[in-house]
């Protein structure tokens, strides 16, 4: 069992990582904790940096704890720092400059990496991206992004999911001419289908964006992206944004054992060895990676729990992803495609909206909003919430509401709550004056003054 | 002939005038009272009725040994026998075995004399009241973030002058009506009334904007707008620098409620949260009021430290016609926390664990400080704890109707039950009445002249109208009586005026001063704010416009987390429950239900038609409301003003807080009203004699001898004395 002092090395200073620590800090589990992330500066919020790169957020305010706050709570944070391979025979953790940090527990919070799709000339001659190429991860990736966009016009982005489509927004907010190529059949096309994929790019054409389904980048050149149509894109900037994966090669080289990600039990433990811990982007609970920052502060949540020594485990999150791009209004709830039950679907195209839910045993397992987001809050809360609806709600939950016919208030309306007094005595008197020394109408909060005048004196 | 006065009512104390017609007291306006300025909602229109009331209470009651019954006893049979029995208790017991339980609709003088009461006589630390079930939430975040508590630091009419007021869990259009006329002014003006609330209440139906989040969510929305002021670059830096200590911690922790996780958790759209970001943003004056609805949480004092971190980071504190405010909800909800009828506070707002403020009051009271006891157990903790070990035996009870306004009443009623000894001072046979062992018959409001603070901060003089029924007394005579009898080592005044005075000597140099008035003063100048420290002053009636009350003088930033509600919904309660108030009635209704011409609908349950449809009912059908904790029936009313995941249950009336739950803000100690996980279901119409209405075993019904409380099945027999909500 955890026991106060024990030493606790978490690798891995991003979202994961910060929220497990604040969560032990708040906790007081009295660990002896150092951190060692690999970018330089302090913890910041990824989520953010699409609208950083946009414009509408500074990049100031996307620091999440400082480094005054790791060092108040008694947390040694190495920030900076690359971790080499994990020792597990004597349980330690060597740094790329030769520093050994013994543990107790370990915790990988590695996160995920970018994948780089097939396109030749990706990488130079000496190893490095073609200078105008970019990932989106890091905070490094938009500072260089955001500092290359003054000077550029057009703009390419490869690969049509959630952090393609963000980027793109982004870069056409910034006033760029923005292509998009995606190699499968349509946009977001791991959350949702065609329809939804249809709706979705012609909203983006809509919003100045080209769209390039079926059609793959093969070549880098001096102009731009050459597809695999043969057309070339000019282009001054290439974003990739084609995926990311599992960031496990530590895990692996420390003989964790692996699949997509770090396999890891309820209590968020290696099966290979329970001393090491891993939860985020790498880790792989029940069977599933995540990629989402929900999924791994639940985790966070319950792995300091773990590590405090109290009974806790982690069965599984609800998924809800939310586009961030001014002008698109997208979320998808579980897994639309996959997730077994009775679809329920509604598809405005001339609207641009499309909305589906899957529903089993009254329980919506899944969810598309494209267009019209109405109801995204309260479809969120019965998602997560696991809410058994009734056979009709789900086609109310996707239709508008017809506009209310006004008539005119029968006898028995209220019309002034202060007083109490309906439609029918006030029609009862001759005039206002009249109406407010009998029946004490308008004297409180006033707010029906209006009706009252027109009603007095008028038949129904 | 009229005397002007105010209404017995909620913290607004709406000036009127009562005149006599024949027999009858007959409510007119008083027009020149600047706060209501002749208006009224029907409460106060038909608040005389009460007073010569055929429910009323002349005498005092027993209940006797032999036949479990309360029957007819003298004024000094029945003191004598509470003096006689708290004696024996307290002798055997300790001190602390006799608690005291105020009410924030008491006046100022009678909180002050409960408290000494408490302290010098009976040398109990067990003395709280029910205001720690109304605003003590915002009190608590007022205190830490501007170093003291007055609920509204500027003047209510200010939020007229102000570009945009944002209420948040206040339902002021039903709760205070006449306030709502500023709302109305403001928008004339141009300025934008927002509304949070999880209905579309009275309120959010005359504002600009209406936000409705899930249950429990305010502090998660108020977290995900200062999110968006901070990217939007709102946030005034230089008034953050200047006058505030504590931002950057905050501005962290906001940057992780980016506004699609705040729709995530809230059910706000994230636009919404945008689009409201921008709009205080771009505001020159920004008002932010909690009420109730943020406050009456297991975090309801984080949840307004989150909505004082927007202000404070909007630069709106200590501004004209800006800043945070608490909008009190009891008659003297506000003086009612200032003057020692709450466990850890002796008067003008004074701590009870300060060493120099017990010398103070413990001169003032001519008792060695010593003599003073400590901090006691707050009201939920207080009630929770009475016939157990450590806890109290015996309970004396003054403006408070705890059976139908405590959180998780079956539990409450079943700790009344276990006490050696209930008294109660009422106005008429309350349900908390009805279980008392002595009941003594008081009098009120326009009866009796005392001082009330309203929710301003505004100390007023409500005047005796009407002489008082043959055979009842004032609060201030039952104390003073009781601790004659107890042989107490100082006196207590029975005369308002004079308890006055000495409670502005006990407040001088306190945080709320009241040693400047007098009731002449309140007469001439139609109230003074406090503090107001000498007879010179002119009282305050704008706080912090150059600094606040902390050491330093700057407001403090406190980093919250949202934690959630205590209890989540799940399969066996899927739906979020909320409570709250109609306009026709006050509190528990002890005193509106019993008015002939306020509506008495009885309780009822408000479903969406989503919610009324998945669970079969139709408007006006019998429904069962369950939580963890108890259940209710009553009919239904499917409106498309509630949230389809939230039911919503009126609390004027016993069966909301048979529901509700007793989960504690740490801070505060403040009860989790506002939100649980309940279900409900269809109920096929009661049959005849049946069980369709909520129901508490009368204290009548019980065997004389100690029954066994842990066990008693419910039964479902009417209350005869009490409530007689339908009769």
């Amino acid at each position: 069992m955890p026991r106060q002092g024990q030493r606790l090395v978490v690798v891995g200073n991003g979202m994961a990582a910060t929220r497990l620590v604040e969560e032990l800090v708040a906790r007081e589990a009295g660990l002896d904790v150092t951190v060692v992330g690999d970018e330089p500066g302090p913890s910041y919020n990824r989520i953010l940096l699409s609208a950083v790169l946009e414009g509408t957020h500074p990049e100031a305010e996307t620091v999440l704890q400082s480094e005054e706050f790791h060092a108040d709570n008694g947390v040694s944070l190495l920030t900076g720092t690359r971790v080499a391979e994990v020792d597990r025979s004597v349980r330690e953790v060597v740094l790329e400059d030769g520093r050994r940090l013994t543990y107790d527990r370990l915790v990988l919070a590695t996160g995920s990496v970018p994948t780089l799709p097939p396109i030749r000339g990706l990488v130079t001659a000496e190893g490095r991206l073609h200078p105008k190429v970019h990932a989106f991860r890091s905070l490094a990736d938009c500072r260089r992004l955001h500092a290359s966009v003054p000077g550029a016009r057009r703009a390419v982005v490869v690969g049509g999911g959630l952090l393609g489509l963000q980027v793109a927004r982004a870069l056409g907010v910034r006033g760029l001419e923005v292509d998009l190529v995606e190699g499968s059949s349509h946009v977001l096309s791991s959350q949702v289908g065609e329809k939804a994929g249809a709706v979705l790019a012609r909203g983006l054409r809509r919003l100045g964006t080209e769209v390039y389904t079926h059609t793959r980048a093969v070549r880098m050149t001096d102009e731009g992206i050459r597809l695999d149509n043969g057309y070339t894109l000019p282009a001054d900037l290439v974003v990739l944004a084609a995926g990311a994966r599992p960031a496990t090669a530590i895990a692996k080289r420390a003989g964790l054992f692996v699949r997509r990600g770090v396999v890891v039990d309820a209590q968020l433990r290696s099966i290979t060895d329970d001393r090491v811990h891993a939860l985020g982007d790498c880790a792989e609970p029940g069977g599933r990676t995540s990629g989402f920052v929900p999924p791994a502060w639940e985790q966070a949540a319950v792995l300091a729990r773990v590590l405090a020594g109290e009974e806790a485990r982690y069965d599984g999150s609800r998924v809800v992803a939310r586009l961030r791009a001014t002008g698109l209004d997208v979320a998808v709830m579980g897994d639309p495609e996959q997730a077994p039950g009775e679809v329920v679907e509604v598809a405005n195209p001339i609207a641009g909206t499309y909305r589906k839910l899957v529903v089993r045993g009254g329980v919506i397992e899944a969810a598309v909003m494209v267009g019209d987001l109405t109801r995204v809050g309260l479809v969120t809360q019965l998602f997560d919430r696991r809410t058994v609806l009734a056979p009709d709600e789900p086609g109310r939950l996707l239709m508008t509401d017809a506009p209310a016919v006004a008539g005119p208030l029968p006898d028995d309306a209220e019309v002034c709550a202060c007083a109490g007094v309906t439609a029918g005595r006030l029609r009862g008197c001759p005039d206002l004056a009249t109406a407010v020394v009998r029946t004490r109408a308008t004297t409180g909060c006033g707010g029906c003054t209006d009706v009252v005048e027109e009603l007095v004196a008028t038949p129904l | 002939m009229s005397t002007p006065t105010h209404c017995p009512y909620c913290s607004l104390q709406c000036g009127m005038r009562l005149s006599r017609r024949g027999r009858d007291t007959v409510v007119g306006t008083w027009d020149e009272f600047p706060v209501n300025e002749g208006a009224m909602c029907r409460k106060g229109w038909t608040s005389a009725d009460l007073l010569r009331h055929r429910e009323r209470l002349t005498t005092p009651l027993v209940r006797d040994p032999g036949t479990g019954e309360l029957r007819a006893a003298g004024w000094d049979e029945a003191l004598g026998i509470v003096a006689d029995r708290i004696a024996a208790i307290q002798a055997e017991h300790g001190r602390d075995a006799v608690a005291v339980f105020g009410g924030g609709g008491l006046t100022n003088e009678k909180a002050y004399t409960i408290g000494k009461f408490a302290r010098a006589c009976l040398g109990t630390s067990m003395v709280d009241y029910n205001g720690r079930w109304c605003m003590s939430s915002a009190a608590s975040a007022g205190v830490r973030a501007f170093g003291i508590d007055r609920g509204l630091p500027f003047p209510l009419a200010d939020v007229e002058q102000t570009d945009v007021l944002l209420l948040v869990g206040s339902n002021l259009a039903e709760t205070m009506p006449p306030a709502a006329r500023h709302l109305d002014r403001l928008r004339e003006r141009g300025g934008t009334v927002v509304v949070v609330d999880p209905r579309r209440t009275a309120t959010a139906a005359r504002a600009d904007v209406h936000v409705q989040p899930v249950p429990g969510t305010d502090l998660a929305l108020a977290q995900g707008l200062l999110h968006a002021v901070v990217a939007g670059g709102w946030v005034d830096q230089e008034y953050v620098d200047r006058r505030t200590v504590g931002f950057e911690a905050v501005r962290r922790s906001a940057m992780s409620w980016w506004p699609e996780l705040t729709e995530r958790v809230t059910g706000v759209a994230a636009s919404q949260v945008r689009d409201l970001a921008r709009l205080l943003g771009e505001a020159g004056r920004v008002v932010v009021l909690t009420a109730r609805g943020a406050e009456q949480h297991a975090q309801g004092s984080d949840t307004v430290l989150a909505w004082i971190n927007l202000a404070l980071a909007l630069g709106q504190c200590g501004r004209p016609y800006s800043g945070y405010g608490c909008l009190t909800g009891q008659g003297n909800g506000q003086g009612g926390r200032e003057h020692g009828q709450k466990a850890d506070q002796l008067p003008g707002y004074r701590s009870i664990e300060d060493p120099a403020a017990r010398d103070h009051v413990a001169a003032v009271w001519g008792v060695e400080p010593d003599t003073l006891p400590g901090k006691g157990r707050s009201a939920y903790e207080l009630l929770d704890a009475l016939g157990t070990q450590g806890g109290a035996r015996a309970l004396l009870v003054l403006g408070s109707n705890i059976v139908v306004s405590a959180p998780n009443a079956n539990q409450v009623t079943q700790r009344l039950d276990a006490l050696d000894l209930l008294v109660v001072a009422d106005v008429v046979m309350s349900e908390t009445a009805a279980r008392a062992d002595v009941v003594l018959p008081v009098t009120q409001w326009a009866e009796e002249t005392g001082t009330m603070t309203n929710l301003e901060g505004r100390v007023i003089l409500r005047r005796k109208a009407v002489e008082p029924p043959e055979g009842v007394r004032s609060d201030l005579d039952v104390l003073a009586g009781l601790a004659e009898r107890l042989g107490s080592p100082v006196a207590l005044e029975t005369d308002p005026e004079a308890v006055f005075a000495e409670l502005a000597r006990a407040s001088a140099g306190g945080p709320a001063d009241y040693a400047g008035l007098d009731y002449d003063r309140l007469t001439a100048e139609q109230g003074v704010f406090w503090p107001c420290p000498d007879t010179d002053h002119p009282g305050t009636e704008r706080m912090f416009l150059d600094r606040f009350a902390t050491p330093d003088g700057r407001a403090r930033f406190h980093v919250v987390t949202h934690r959630g509600p205590a209890e989540q919904p799940c399969e066996e309660y899927p739906l979020h429950l909320t409570t709250g108030r109609v306009l026709a009635q006050y509190q528990s209704g002890a005193q509106t239900r019993r008015v002939r011409d306020l509506d008495d609908t009885g309780p009822f349950v408000e479903l969406h038609p989503l919610v009324a449809g998945r669970i079969g009912v139709a408007h006006g059908e019998p429904v069962r409301v369950t939580t963890r904790r108890g259940t209710m029936q009553a009919p239904v009313r499917v409106v498309d003003t509630a949230r389809p995941d939230t039911v919503f249950v009126p609390f004027h009336w016993v069966g909301a807080n048979l529901l509700t739950n007793d989960a504690l803000d740490p801070a505060s100690r403040m009860p989790e009203f506002k939100v649980c996980a309940a279900s409900v279901s269809a109920l096929s119409p009661a049959p005849e004699g049946g069980d369709a209405l909520p129901t508490i075993r009368p204290r009548s019904a019980r065997p004389p001898a100690r029954p066994d409380h842990g066990c008693g099945a419910p039964t479902h027999v009417r209350i005869l004395d009490g409530g007689a909500p339908h009769a």
